[in-house]
């Protein structure tokens, strides 16, 4: 079994790891209903019943059952804009981290770059140029991508400096803004996975 | 919370879960946005380079750019170094361009309004399903009402090649540009009246021996190039005039600042031409060869003396003789500049007839610091869209009113049209680029319009107001990200080494997100109305190509020539332009032959005239939302006299707000700035601030929107512009 300065995670948890932080990144892509439909969501409501995250799953069910199955995935698409692409008022949490890092109201900042190079040092690189590498579901997706590479120290590595400082930011705006329970949510499994060790 | 897990038990628990959460699976078949590739190695940057060719669009004047580009983002914009234009300068507005391509705010994606037009509900969909919408919807407007049940607010140029798709191809007439019918329109046609050619802003300041501005405000509407000129002509020791009832940035230069009543300047032009007349201090050579109607304008301005007009725009009559003589001093060498924003007060046709006619009795035309137009390379090809419909007569045409209005329809006919189904329904409305909540006075009138269509499509690049009220919002490729029309002409000064240069915009970074440029918006909507056949270019690259073709240029020969094509140009002086004093053709429309004063309204007791104008931080509402524009200038000032501030009891920096003489409040709040360099009777604001749209986080009701004031509406008889400082305000302690 391949070792890892990270004695306590194992090289076969990593690859359950890397499973798990695909599956939030496809939380906070745009929910197409080709992937966010039954299966992904009985699959989020059995990991919120593992987890003993009872109200949050009696929330996801709540809704499911309160929609025809047709509509989830367009109610998604509305919240989704709302939160995350433009909104009036207007939109809750912005899904980059330069937003909340660079200060001065803008996008593709220093970190979006520092962010792109972190991914190319282990390798990868994001499949859409046109798009800031520093959105939250590229950022889960490379972390899932180290974990499958069992670099543990370079995923530990990339929270503490790239991603926990800007992520307590959006998790807290979207937490505040008290809407769609798919997204309050998400960002709650994604607190857990990426938060340090207490 | 349900419990609060760490980060280990979590993944314990989710260890013993896989079995049960076959998460990889229910994943397998999506789209991954982070691959494995080759490893670049740390510290190497991909593409690092400068990029030539870009054009800016914070304003319109177009100055000429580099981008300084890494990895694909844009870092820095520089002016170019080969331009004989605007050169390696930029203003503010040009180096914070940068800021607007990666403004948060933008628009990314194509969306849908789910919710109510003014209080949309956004979803992101696919331009495929955004397309298919408003070609449908589009196309059952004009089977149902024709194409006049369009009207579209277009605005800069992404929004041409869509607006001769609507006008010849579908063939409405219900087209309103803010560029014509709330800026130049009205002084464009008044010197086409007068001397058969739009004057733009071609004035040779640069050699001129007397710069003669009439509410130019020089240095707080900067225009690269234009400013060069004005600056070189005050180096080179030309005297100022500057007439205006705000001590502006020029008057601050000026040898001569006229502190004139507002919407008096015609009859100060006129005592000014009737005096010089009278005293043989006209350039009469000029005249006899060059005038038209003298004898009878002669005639029409002879009632107004130096003292009746020194009465009405409460001026002393020497400072009106002092500078006619200072202008006959030293004529033909006069810049007597045509300004550019014109719809002022509903009289302004006029007054820019007088302006022109000013400059024929000067013989200030095709001479050093006169009237001067480069003479810019030719020979370019042009891309049409096929005429599919026959044009439908325009409602002022119908109506046989304003006969100089510029090309379009005048905003007022269109909205209330629209609003009153008379003579016919207007039922959909195309917005490109245009914000009409700021740019058109009487901002319930053009809501009560919108809320009656049955359609509204937008494409912009921020969500400004107007945006609020699309069904279908577009998200459009700034300037940064997209070819577009060329830019051609000469060298700033026009007494240097005679040159000639073309250039067309071009990317300095490819579009972010889902932004389009226009040529594949309008070309997808044409092809879903039916129209397919008409499309004249299939790219926006190929319809750069086919403008350059003819000229033997290319993109790739541009690019070639970092961004910039320069060859020998011409002696642009010598054209001696005639002037038509009196026109015969203006009386047969029932309009005054010769330039005519017409008063305007006087400020009430207890109010304030709303005056607003430029300033040098911002291009009106398109730069609100700018953060270092914003920063330099997060709101508007409110100019206020010291004696009319003592009175109100305000002191610099107080917070206020205004009401107008019709209820309507403002809203927002600005601070006051107290000064003497205001008439007494007025107030003085930068236009373009307090935006509504809380979508533009940094602008969102920063400072006073004079637009929302602006409710008494004027309307320039012979041209159907608008007129929009006659408007009158209270100030409110906030």
């Amino acid at each position: 079994m391949k070792m890892n300065s990270h004695s306590d995670i194992d090289s076969q948890e990593s690859i359950i790891l890397a499973d798990i932080y695909q599956f939030l990144a496809y939380t906070m892509g745009y929910p197409e209903p080709e992937l966010i439909g039954n299966p992904f969501l009985d699959a989020m409501e059995k990991m919120l019943e593992n987890y003993g995250m009872h109200s949050e799953q009696q929330d996801i069910d709540a809704w499911r059952q309160s929609e025809k199955d047709e509509d989830l995935s367009d109610t998604l698409q509305i919240e989704y804009t709302r939160l995350f692409i433009n909104a009036v008022p207007k939109i809750i949490a912005p899904p980059y981290a330069s937003f909340y890092l660079d200060g001065d109201h803008n996008l593709q900042g220093k970190t979006t770059q520092k962010t792109r190079d972190y991914y190319r040092q282990y390798g990868c690189d994001i499949t859409n140029p046109h798009e800031p590498a520093d959105h939250i579901q590229l950022e889960l997706e490379f972390l899932a991508s180290l974990c499958r590479d069992y670099e543990l120290d370079a995923e530990e590595m990339f929270l503490k400096t790239l991603f926990r400082p800007w992520f307590k930011q959006f998790y807290n705006r979207i937490i505040e803004d008290q809407g769609h329970p798919f997204y309050r949510v998400s960002v709650q499994l994604i607190d857990y996975i990426t938060k340090e060790e207490q | 919370m349900a419990i609060n897990l760490t980060r280990r038990k979590f993944l314990k628990t989710a260890s013993i879960a896989a079995a049960s959460v076959p998460l990889s699976k229910v994943t397998a078949h999506a789209e991954a946005g982070v691959v494995k590739t080759p490893l670049i190695p740390k510290g190497s940057f991909k593409d690092t380079k400068t990029v030539t060719g870009g054009i800016c669009e914070m304003c319109f004047w177009r100055c000429q750019l580099v981008g300084k580009v890494r990895d694909g983002v844009l870092k820095k914009i520089e002016g170019n170094p080969k331009s004989i234009d605007n050169g390696s300068a930029l203003c503010a507005r040009g180096n914070a361009g940068i800021k607007l391509l990666y403004d948060p705010d933008r628009l990314k994606y194509p969306m849908k309004n789910m919710g109510k037009r003014g209080e949309p509900k956004w979803k992101r969909i696919s331009w495929e399903e955004a397309l298919d919408e408003c070609g449908k919807k589009l196309k059952a407007t004009v089977d149902k009402h024709g194409p006049e049940g369009i009207a579209m607010f277009p605005h800069g140029a992404s929004a041409k090649y869509p607006m001769h798709y609507f006008e010849h191809v579908v063939g409405t007439p219900n087209v309103s540009e803010a560029s014509f019918f709330q800026c130049r329109g009205v002084r464009d046609y008044a010197w086409l009246s007068t001397i058969g050619a739009a004057p733009g802003e071609h004035v040779d300041m640069a050699n001129a021996k007397v710069i003669f501005g009439l509410g130019c405000h020089f240095g707080e509407n900067i225009h690269v190039s234009h400013t060069k000129r004005y600056l070189k002509g005050l180096e080179n020791g030309a005297k100022l005039v500057i007439v205006d009832p705000r001590f502006s940035a020029s008057a601050s230069k000026a040898d001569i600042w006229m502190q004139i009543k507002p919407g008096t300047d015609t009859a100060m032009l006129l005592a000014m031409m009737n005096y010089l007349v009278e005293n043989k201090k006209f350039n009469a050579e000029y005249v006899d060869e060059y005038g038209e109607g003298f004898d009878e304008f002669k005639e029409a301005i002879s009632p107004w003396t130096l003292e009746k007009a020194a009465k009405e725009c409460d001026v002393p009559a020497a400072q009106i003789k002092e500078i006619a003589d200072l202008l006959a001093a030293n004529a033909p060498n006069v810049s007597i500049h045509p300004g550019r924003f014109s719809s002022w007060y509903g009289n302004d046709f006029q007054r820019g007839r007088a302006l022109a006619c000013l400059a024929g009795l000067l013989g200030a035309f095709g001479v050093p610091g006169g009237f001067v137009k480069g003479i810019g390379p030719g020979g370019f090809g042009k891309v049409k869209w096929g005429h599919g419909h026959e044009a439908i007569k325009a409602l002022h045409r119908e109506a046989k009113v304003h006969h100089q209005s510029p090309a379009g329809t005048p905003t007022d006919l269109i909205r209330d049209c629209a609003i009153t189904s008379k003579p016919y329904p207007i039922k959909s409305c195309v917005v490109w680029g245009q914000n009409p909540i700021q740019t058109i006075p009487n901002q319930q009138k053009t809501i009560d319009m919108l809320m009656q269509m049955d359609f509204v499509m937008c494409v912009d690049v921020m969500p400004t107001d107007i945006t609020m009220y699309a069904d279908i919002l577009l998200p459009e490729a700034s300037y940064l990200e997209r070819y577009d029309y060329i830019k051609k002409g000469t060298q700033w000064d026009l007494s240097a080494k005679q040159q000639q240069y073309v250039s067309a915009r071009m990317p300095l970074v490819e579009a972010e997100f889902e932004r389009k440029d226009q040529v594949y918006i309008c070309n997808e909507l044409a092809k879903r109305m039916g129209n397919e056949e008409a499309i004249p270019v299939q790219t926006i690259e190929e319809m750069v190509d086919k403008i350059l073709e003819p000229a033997s240029l290319s993109i790739k020969k541009l690019n070639e020539e970092d961004g910039i094509h320069l060859q020998p140009g011409k002696d642009p002086y010598g054209d001696f332009l005639d002037i038509n004093f009196f026109s015969e053709d203006l009386v047969e429309q029932g309009y005054p032959g010769a330039p005519t004063y017409e008063p305007i309204p006087d400020v009430p007791k207890g109010y304030l005239r709303l005056l607003f104008g430029r300033s040098p931080l911002h291009s009106f509402n398109r730069t609100q939302n700018n953060a270092w524009l914003h920063n330099a200038m997060p709101e508007n000032p409110v100019w206020i006299h010291d004696k009319t501030a003592k009175l109100l009891g305000l002191k610099d920096g107080d917070r206020i707000s205004m009401v107008n003489s019709e209820g309507v409040e403002s809203g927002t709040t600005s601070h006051v700035k107290v000064t003497p360099g205001i008439r007494e009777d007025c107030v003085f604001i930068a236009h373009g601030h307090g935006t509504q749209n809380a979508a533009m986080t940094v602008a969102k009701d920063a400072g006073i929107d004079d637009q929302k004031l602006v409710t008494i509406l004027a309307v320039d008889p012979e041209t159907g512009c608008h007129g929009m400082r006659n408007n009158f305000i209270k100030i409110v302690k906030a």
